[in-house]
Parts: structure tokens; C-alpha cells; sequence
């Protein structure tokens, strides 16, 4: 039964960690257009695959280790909740999944002195634009599920 | 044949000049006082006798190779939490007439005191106590980080000081921006008030205290006795960086620099832009500089000219043998030691180290008799 979840598992952690460093690549370069360093579509790609490959190989911490602690945590929780509640899964596993990366938004900078160690992390709207990529990780993770079910019930 | 005897000369001149120094056994090394609690600053107050900062909030003294047990009485109350805390401590270019020492620290803002700022005060050393204090200039904005403040002071010869001032971390994009103090180095004069001759002054939305902007967390600045300013400053992973600094110019942080983020991620994919300054140096992986001196002493004659900078990654000094106001070798010292805080030449021409940490030491560093 677990095995079956672990592809829709990762898939949610691929989306979680995609959205996650294209955030932070977009901030960096965004900050750099404004003040007229020359951004180009070339540039954005490259920095975008350097990120995909730095935030999870060269960091303190690789981002999708990082991210895979936090929701297999926020699923198992979800899975618990589940199982008491009627709640829909598709919603209660983006609740899930947002829990997970505010928890990393919201968490770190107390262990580091206020530091925001994500880049993107450091604005308000930034914040809400994580929370929401991890509820859309759940939430496909809750489909997976939600269709598991219904699979079942045929 | 002449080629021959030229590269003859050159290698001998080699081994005669610093390279020739380097292994511990061509020193003599004493530890001078123990059990410091995070040492920061050093300054001599007389041939025999030394103050020293500490992160957590004192200052010592330190008066013939002996830590004073009684700390300096006096001292403002910091924030120790972090990078925050009691940092620098230099004198008055006419402290023998005045007395007078100045202070760096960060100390919670006095409005809202969960924000912080980084303060510069002076005062008057009155035999263990400090006396006729007054605040010469503040950080703005406050900021909610402990990290990054730079916070090293140096007199110029026309008398007025700069003060270091690092980007707060999470404030890095303002190190570019001059309306406020993050990720500049500033100039004022030693009442606080603004010299006139300061390169923003008149430039709207341009504080007029900013004296060059760009920088991440300067934690090393020095003046040589031509007026040349080298200040070097620590860069995210990779990126640290010495400089010559000059009035007016843009030091590039965080448009341009040679480190990458601590997540990973490329914090700019640029290393040169027109209109911003390059290092003397870089340093990729990271050394974490975290003070210098420049060496004028007569101990050992064939360092003079030479900038020292004490490294706490992976913890050692570094020799930078500087020619024409470039950086043209360097050599790597006393990696025995872990994390070094600080670095001052004794009048006598020892060097003296302060270890870093809750059990910091003041180390003396003397030519073999």
C-alpha cells in the first residue's frame, strides 16, 4: 500500500522543490533586471538549471531533503487526520503540504537568528507564493489518493 | 647566462624575503590571557597594555601580558545574540591628549526594541571606567537580524572615521541602494557630524554619511600611510573579498560576486558589471576574513608593507604581501590555532591573535631570540 503512494510521492516532492528554486532563481533575477543588470531569456534558463542542481547538491542543506522530511511528515500527519475525519483528501493534503513549507519558511529563521536562508522566503508575498507550491504538492499527492479510492470502490 | 643569474637573484631574494618565514618553528608563541568570552577587537593604549572586546558585552584590559580580571566599567549594555555584540574598540588618533576610544556594538533599537541596530559611541577611558560617553552615529533602518553588521572602525589622516556596515543578510539587495546604512562603509566625523567633502553629499534620496556602498559584512579595514583604504569582507559561500577602497565607488554586492547563496542557489550569475569596483582578491571556498592589519613593525622587518588577515574558516592568518596596491602573494600562518577572531601588530612588532569563541585566547606571535 505504501509502495504504491512512493511515484505520486515524488511527484509531489518534484513539484514542492521545483517551485521552490524556480521561486528563489525568479527573485534573484527579478532584483537584478530592476536595477538594470542585463537579464536575458538565456540567462534566466541558465540560472534556472544552476539552481535546480545548486539548491539541491552545493547548499548548507540540498532543498529537496529538506522538503521530503518536511512532507512525509505533513502526509503521515494528513494520513492520521484522515482516517478520524471526513475531510476531502485533495483539500486536507494541500493543507498538509502548505503546513509543510511554511514550516521551513517559517521555522528556519527562528533556529538562525531571523535569517531567511531562502532568498525568496524573505517578502511577505514570497512566503504565501511557497505555502501555496507546497499545497499544490499535496494536493496532487490528495488526487493520487482520492483516485486510489475510487479505483478501490470499482 | 645572464637570464640564469637574474632567476639566481630572484630566488634568493625569495628565501630572504617573508616567504622565508612561515614555519612555527622560526616563532616564538605564548599565549598572553585565556578564557575570553568571544574576543572581537583589539587595540593598544600603550606599548605594555591592550583593550579587548568582548561579543558578550565587556571590555578588557590587558596590561602587561595580563588579563585585568575587573572589566572596563561603563560599557553600554549590548544585545549579545549571534554576530551581535560588543565589537570594535580603536582610539582617538590624540588619545594620549583626550583619552578618548570609540566603541562599535549592536544594541536593541530604543522604539522598537525586537529590531536592533549597530551603534558607534565614544568616550573617555578614566582609569578602569568610561566616562563623558556619547553616540556618534546609528544604524538606519533597525533591522530584526543578529547577523552581519561589519562594525570595524579606522581613523583617516584628516582625522574622521569610518565605520563598516554590513547588509544585515536579509537586507542585501540595500547594499545598492543609498538611502540607508546596509552594506556601506560610512564616513563621519569623530563628533558624529558629516564631513563636507563626503562623495554623496548634495545627491538626492543619497545619505550623506555613505562613503562607498556595495559591500556585504566588512570586517576587516585598515588605513596605509598613504591613505589607501583596503577593507575586506566576508561573502556568502565563496565570494570573500579584499578591496581598495575609495570614496564614491560601488563594491557590487549583491549585483555582482564571486560566491553562490548558502541554499545554493546563484544569488547573481554576474561577476563584473561597468560602473562596479573588482577585488584586489578573491577568496572561493570562503576563509571567512574577520580582521586585519597592516604590518608597520620593525620585529620582522621583511613584513612590513604587508597586510595581515586573521580567517576563521578554516581558522589561520593570511599574509598578503601587497606590491604597488595590488595583492601579489599570499601566505597561509599558524593554522594550529582553529578560528582566529582578530589580528593586531604590538607596538614591539608581535603579532597578537585573538581566537574566536566562549574560550577565546590572546595569542603573541614574537621572533625567535
Amino acid at each position: 500500500m505504501i509502495i504504491k503512494q512512493i511515484p505520486a510521492f515524488l511527484i509531489s516532492l518534484v513539484i514542492a522543490t521545483f517551485l521552490l528554486v524556480t521561486h528563489t532563481t525568479a527573485t534573484n533575477l527579478i532584483w537584478l533586471h530592476s536595477i538594470n543588470m542585463p537579464v536575458d531569456f538565456n540567462l534566466v534558463l541558465s540560472t534556472m538549471a544552476t539552481d535546480l542542481i545548486g539548491m539541491n547538491s552545493k547548499g548548507a542543506f540540498p532543498a529537496v531533503a529538506l522538503i521530503s522530511i518536511v512532507l512525509l511528515l505533513a502526509f503521515i500527519t494528513a494520513r492520521f487526520i484522515s482516517t478520524r475525519t471526513a475531510i476531502k483528501k485533495t483539500t486536507l493534503y494541500a493543507m498538509a503540504g502548505g503546513t509543510a513549507l511554511f514550516a521551513i519558511v517559517a521555522l528556519m529563521p527562528l533556529a538562525f537568528y531571523n535569517l531567511d536562508l531562502i532568498a525568496g522566503a524573505r517578502t511577505i508575498t514570497g512566503r504565501v507564493y511557497l505555502v501555496l507550491a507546497g499545497a499544490l504538492a499535496g494536493y496532487y499527492f490528495g488526487n493520487h489518493l482520492q483516485k486510489g479510492d475510487s479505483n478501490a470502490l470499482n | 647566462m645572464r637570464l640564469i643569474n637574474l632567476r639566481g637573484v630572484c630566488l634568493s631574494l625569495l628565501v630572504c624575503s617573508g616567504m622565508a618565514l612561515g614555519n612555527n618553528d622560526d616563532f616564538e608563541i605564548e599565549t598572553l590571557a585565556e578564557g575570553l568570552d568571544h574576543p572581537w577587537g583589539i587595540t593598544f593604549i600603550s606599548p605594555s597594555e591592550m583593550l579587548v572586546t568582548e561579543l558578550s558585552g565587556n571590555l578588557r584590559r590587558v596590561s602587561n601580558g595580563r588579563l585585568n580580571p575587573e572589566p572596563v566599567a561603563g560599557v553600554p549594555t549590548v544585545l549579545f545574540a549571534g554576530q551581535a555584540g560588543l565589537s570594535e574598540v580603536i582610539l582617538d588618533p590624540s588619545f594620549a591628549d583626550n583619552n578618548r576610544i570609540y566603541l562599535s556594538f549592536s544594541a536593541p533599537d530604543k522604539d522598537q526594541p525586537k529590531l536592533n541596530q549597530l551603534y558607534v559611541i565614544q568616550a573617555r577611558l578614566e582609569g578602569n571606567e568610561l566616562v563623558d560617553q556619547k553616540t556618534i552615529f546609528r544604524s538606519d533602518p533597525p533591522r530584526k537580524t543578529a547577523a552581519h553588521y561589519g562594525a570595524r572602525l579606522a581613523f583617516l589622516a584628516d582625522g574622521t572615521l569610518l565605520i563598516t556596515s554590513g547588509d544585515g543578510f536579509n537586507y542585501r539587495e540595500q547594499a545598492q541602494a543609498l538611502d540607508n546604512h546596509f552594506g556601506k562603509i560610512l564616513r563621519i566625523n569623530s563628533d558624529g557630524s558629516i564631513p563636507k567633502d563626503n562623495p554623496f553629499i548634495g545627491r538626492p534620496n543619497a545619505l550623506p554619511e555613505i562613503w562607498s556602498y556595495g559591500h556585504r559584512n566588512p570586517q576587516g579595514l585598515v588605513i596605509a600611510d598613504d591613505g589607501t583604504v583596503y577593507a575586506h569582507e566576508h561573502g556568502p559561500q565563496g565570494g570573500d573579498e579584499l578591496n581598495l577602497v575609495l570614496p564614491g565607488k560601488n563594491y557590487g554586492w549583491p549585483a555582482i560576486t564571486y560566491g553562490v547563496d548558502y541554499s545554493g542557489a546563484v544569488i547573481s550569475p554576474f561577476t563584473e558589471q561597468p560602473g562596479m569596483e573588482q577585488p584586489l582578491k578573491y577568496w572561493d571556498p570562503s576563509i571567512a576574513p574577520s580582521g586585519m592589519s597592516l604590518y608597520r613593525g620593525e620585529m620582522f622587518p621583511q613584513w612590513q608593507g604587508n597586510l595581515f588577515i586573521s580567517a576563521l574558516v578554516p581558522g589561520d592568518i593570511r599574509r598578503i604581501e601587497m606590491q604597488d596596491k595590488r595583492a601579489i602573494n599570499e601566505q597561509i600562518l599558524f593554522t594550529e590555532f582553529g578560528r582566529i577572531r582578530d589580528i593586531a601588530a604590538a607596538p614591539d612588532g608581535s603579532l597578537i591573535l585573538a581566537t574566536d569563541g566562549a574560550k577565546g585566547k590572546l595569542i603573541r606571535v614574537s621572533a625567535k631570540k
